[in-house]
């Protein structure tokens, strides 16, 4: 073999190479800049006190913002109302979500209609979605209150009593995107393949077989895809609170990221802010990668 | 006591960085001797302002083309911002190397912690050479000009002024039997009367009016309620160290008073705030609100925004207690960045605003309400203003005398939220005002002010 087509061959492949990263370089460097940057100026100043003057971390003091935040009962205070929403919000926007789905697959007449309707939550803004749900639950304005007093319940106040500030949140944020999760099991439906489904038809299985034996067991990994796609936005609940309830009455709504904030730009904390975000990093990590599993486990197991 | 425990003869690695990039502007940024001059008709000069965006747009379509008539070449752009990300945006903005924002619109509790970045103008020393000789800064109401003065140094000067004020519906009071409330109306008095304001003022057999409501949710603002009667009562939030100075029986009783006020509130009003103690006020359900005193206009007057007229809305500073009324200041001031390359041209602006001239204009055109005595002394443009203007130079007078602000400290947003978050807890029920006191106390003691 002559030098000549070895060098060109090595020429070309640095040519390819150079290239694959040419092109991937800027998106590797807007991921550095605006995702690596942000965790680890945040791991940074968790580590320091930070000068408010200048906004620079002015001085190393190791794990001590850390032992202050664990510590700190309003953190795992934050922590448990996190869970308790998470705890009610989650299974019912899966069991909603895929239970709308199985209707809307449905043949009928108006489903098109209906799929673009789910659609509008979805789109939004949470803050506006806050603010409206505060005016359709007002108790001196609200028209759910009066809807209910023609029954004989209430009047209810949906925002001022704590348990029931809790159900508001978890009811708004189902309203929101409880679509979303009908939109995956939609998608997953549609995908699944019909010859296994007529192959139950002949074997005489009827609806409910369909449904417990095929069904289910073939949508067990959208449902597995679904739930850890709604969980990673739903540890981030923050704005809807925000908009409606601000963490009260007392603290009965008060989220983790709520916490969070109001600790870094109203008190002002913010080394001890950044520590709370990346212990809840860290938390909210573990536990996808526990659902991760769960969710390989499940499809090898179906 | 400082909490910058930066050493100040070490460059931090990012600070030089920021340096570093800054360097090929820092010719460009500094401002030249004559304070960047007032612009030509050839070359105008643009400066831009950092204000909230409840009053940012009206100011820029009806201030500034009014102080344009004087300041021909000077072009403003007014941004609006949301309340909750102005000062953390004030913060980074004047210190950074090139700040985008000439003036800011401060809140009053924020002068401390903006000047403690040692980025502020000096006005009566750094401005002293492009002040007006006939800018009078004595005629200022000691109270709204002191929300932007920190250790001795005056950074602003005051463009909005507020106070909280008792508001009450004459209708109301009528129905109930009750004289009307006077500037001596005490809080034993006002609670005594309570329950008859809780009434059905339609007929309709039922209550359908309320006695009272004001910010009851986890709100920042919620605790100014409180502190009123607290300061009203001679208590006091902070002594002169910095220490809590509120954990005490005036304390837990002024309290337990904010927290009775629940009983006699519409149903919902725990989680109330601004917006829904203005409309339950507006749409004739209530008797009284304690609320800031620049909503009169949209309350009493103008039929766009309220279904009551004008001779049924009264307003005064809020009830006694043992110390005298009470009230709170909330002054919205503009200081200048010491990094605008215009300084000038900022005080020129932040001048006509706060002038006898453009108080004058604002408070006929905007609604603003003054800060200086003469324009509260003199016979407004119009007739509601007239009870109103007096209020509001009763209520500074009050206010200084009792010095009914926020705290005038770095970590004043710091101390606010943990009366945010322990009188919530408190009205709630999930704690009593005693325990939420003496939370907050501790709380506040370990923020070491």
């Amino acid at each position: 073999m002559t030098p000549g087509p070895r060098r060109s061959r090595r020429m070309e492949r640095l040519a390819d190479t150079l290239s694959r990263w040419g092109f991937m370089a800027p998106a590797f460097l807007i991921l550095a800049a605006v995702l690596a940057y942000p965790i680890l100026y945040t791991l940074e100043i968790s580590f320091s006190e930070l000068d408010l003057g200048t906004f620079m971390p002015s001085e190393w003091v190791g794990w001590d913002n850390y032992e202050t935040v664990l510590e700190d009962e309003r953190f795992w205070h934050s922590m448990k109302v996190t869970g308790i929403y998470l705890a009610f919000a989650m299974p019912l926007q899966m069991v909603l979500g895929f239970a709308i789905a199985f209707l809307v697959n449905a043949d009928w007449r108006g489903r098109g209609v209906i799929r673009a309707l789910f659609l509008i939550p979805m789109v939004i803004a949470p803050v506006v979605a806050g603010g409206l749900w505060r005016m359709l639950l007002d108790p001196l304005w609200g028209i759910s209150n009066w809807f209910l007093g023609l029954v004989g319940i209430g009047p209810l106040d949906w925002f001022g009593d704590s348990t029931l500030a809790m159900a508001t949140i978890v009811l708004i944020d189902t309203w929101r995107w409880t679509p979303f999760v009908t939109l995956i099991a939609t998608a997953g439906l549609l995908s699944l393949p019909r010859d296994v489904f007529e192959a139950a038809e002949i074997d005489g299985a009827n609806w409910w077989v369909m449904l417990r034996h095929v069904t289910l067991p073939l949508l067990v990994p959208i449902m597995a895809a679904a739930f850890v796609v709604r969980w990673l936005g739903a540890v981030k609940m923050f704005d809807i609170v925000l908009a409606s309830t601000l963490g009260g009455p007392g603290r009965a709504t008060n989220v983790i990221n709520l916490f969070i904030y109001q600790e870094a730009f109203r008190g002002l904390k913010f080394a001890e802010s950044a520590a709370m975000s990346v212990v809840v990093l860290v938390i909210t990590m573990a536990l996808t990668a526990v659902f991760l599993r769960g969710s390989r486990l499940l499809e090898q197991r179906y | 006591m400082s909490d910058n425990h930066q050493n100040p003869t070490a460059i931090s690695r990012r600070a030089l960085v920021a340096g570093l990039a800054a360097a090929p502007f820092a010719a460009q940024a500094a401002a030249p001797a004559d304070g960047g001059g007032l612009g030509t008709a050839e070359a105008p000069i643009s400066i831009r302002m950092a204000a909230n965006d409840a009053f940012a747009k009206l100011w820029q379509t009806v201030l500034v083309p009014e102080f344009n008539k004087s300041f021909p070449n000077i072009k403003v752009t007014i941004d609006g911002q949301t309340y909750s990300e102005q000062l953390t945006k004030s913060l980074l903005d004047l210190t950074g190397a090139t700040p985008t924002y000439d003036v800011i619109c401060t809140d009053d509790p924020w002068t401390p912690q903006l000047a403690q970045t040692g980025a502020l103008l000096d006005l009566k020393k750094d401005a002293a050479a492009w002040t007006d000789p006939g800018f009078d800064w004595a005629d200022f109401n000691p109270a709204p000009l002191a929300a932007s003065e920190w250790k001795g140094v005056q950074y602003g000067v005051p463009l909005r002024s507020n106070m909280l004020l008792m508001f009450y519906n004459r209708t109301h009071y009528k129905k109930a039997g009750l004289p009307e409330p006077t500037p001596k109306l005490t809080w034993a008095e006002f609670m005594a009367q309570a329950p008859k304001l809780v009434q059905d003022v339609k007929g309709e057999g039922k209550v359908n009016a309320w006695a009272i409501d004001t910010y009851f949710a986890r709100d920042q603002l919620t605790p100014t309620i409180w502190q009123a009667i607290l300061n009203a009562h001679g208590g006091k939030l902070l002594d002169d160290k910095g220490k809590a100075a509120f954990n005490t029986p005036v304390g837990v009783a002024t309290l337990q008073i904010f927290v009775d006020l629940l009983k006699y509130a519409p149903p919902g009003a725990k989680a109330h705030v601004f917006n829904e103690e203005l409309q339950a006020f507006r749409q004739g359900q209530l008797a009284a609100m304690f609320m800031w005193g620049s909503v009169f206009r949209g309350t009493a007057i103008d039929p766009a925004t309220t279904t009551l007229k004008p001779d049924e809305v009264g307003v005064q500073v809020m009830p006694a207690g043992s110390a005298g009324p009470g009230t709170h200041r909330g002054i919205w001031s503009g200081v200048i960045s010491k990094k605008t390359p215009h300084p000038r041209a900022a005080w020129a602006l932040l001048q006509w605003m706060s002038s006898k001239e453009g108080e004058r204009f604002a408070s006929s055109q905007v609604g603003s309400f003054p800060a200086r005595r003469s324009t509260l002394s003199n016979k407004p443009k119009d007739d509601w203003q007239i009870p109103v203007f007096a209020t509001l130079q009763q209520s500074y007078d009050v206010a200084q005398k009792g010095q009914m602000w926020r705290p005038r400290l770095a970590k004043s947003d710091a101390v606010q939220q943990v009366l945010a978050d322990e009188v919530a807890r408190a009205t709630s029920g999930e704690i009593s005002p005693a325990d939420a006191l003496k939370n907050a106390a501790a709380r506040i003691d370990k923020l070491r002010l």
